[in-house]
């Protein structure tokens, strides 16, 4: 998962199309001006309409949401090992830094 | 020209998703252009398409106001597709041009809107230009002029305009006509 999120270009772990997908995400965000014809080219090297349709419509939903979801504060139910928790002990485990889950070892 | 082909209207023989491109058209945002690039993906597009039409036209916030606060984002967005669309139903309770361009300038400024309407509009532009402004004294302003209730609806209103609006930004969609045909 945060491979997916940090390394995700220099990853060997994800295939062309993969990475392609995860670039449509982070330039939706981060720089829009990139996602040009010939970005839209690369797509369909992978991907049908159909499917370049539903990774843009849900990752413009996601943007939108995420960023919403973000400002209300709120956390998960659920600590890592599936304990229900406080929204002020949530705060605590996933509030500082949003990791994967499969990083908790390394959280203080 | 958009980087994905609309379908065709008369390729789109599912009922539901006909009955959802004439909703938009009727409220006029969006127009068939947005919905016939969603019917290229109909399980995903007929419930954001729903979703997109509902959290503008219908709810416990005033329409007008919605509507300021879309084109608002939509130019935050750098999205001319939804930039260029006026609801119907805005027009007809009086909306005009002025008011959406002031809506989207020095808003603060003008007697033009009331400390509920700025509120709103605050709103929309710092959930995306900065975040981290919509902080717990923001939330308890906002909680002085709307109901919880309202609190969600434009929130999830300007969530889900904004992520649309990026993603037509993506596919360098433009109207074909300008707002006023």
């Amino acid at each position: 998962m945060d491979e997916g999120i940090r390394d995700y270009a220099a990853s060997s772990r994800f295939s062309a199309a993969d990475k392609l997908a995860l670039r449509y995400s982070e330039l939706m965000a981060r720089d829009p001006d990139a996602i040009d014809a010939n970005f839209f080219e690369e797509l369909r090297a992978h991907y049908t309409e159909e499917e370049i349709v539903e990774l843009g419509a849900f990752i413009g939903f996601n943007l939108g949401y995420h960023t919403f979801f973000g400002t209300l504060k709120f956390y998960p139910m659920f600590s890592p090992d599936g304990t229900l928790v406080s929204q002020e002990e949530s705060e605590r485990i996933y509030g500082a830094a949003p990791v994967s889950l499969d990083t908790r070892e390394a959280r203080p | 020209m958009t980087a994905v082909t609309p379908l065709p209207l008369d390729a789109i023989a599912d009922p539901e998703l006909r009955d959802l491109i004439a909703e938009g058209e009727a409220l006029g945002v969006p127009d068939a252009l947005f919905s016939r690039i969603l019917a290229r993906a109909p399980a995903q597009g007929k419930p954001l398409l729903r979703a997109l039409i509902m959290s503008h036209r219908d709810g416990g916030v005033d329409h007008t106001l919605k509507e300021i606060m879309r084109v608002q984002l939509a130019r935050f967005a750098g999205d001319a597709y939804f930039s260029g669309l006026r609801s119907r139903q805005a027009r007809e309770a009086g909306l005009t041009e002025e008011a959406i361009d002031a809506g989207s300038g020095d808003y603060e400024d003008t007697p033009r809107f009331t400390e509920a309407e700025k509120c709103a509009l605050r709103y929309a532009e710092q959930m995306y230009l900065d975040p981290n402004k919509v902080d717990a004294a923001f939330n308890a302003e906002l909680k002085t002029h709307f109901t919880e209730a309202q609190i969600m609806e434009l929130g999830s209103f300007i969530a889900l305009h904004y992520g649309m609006q990026m993603f037509m930004r993506s596919l360098r969609a433009a109207l074909p006509f300008c707002h006023d045909g």
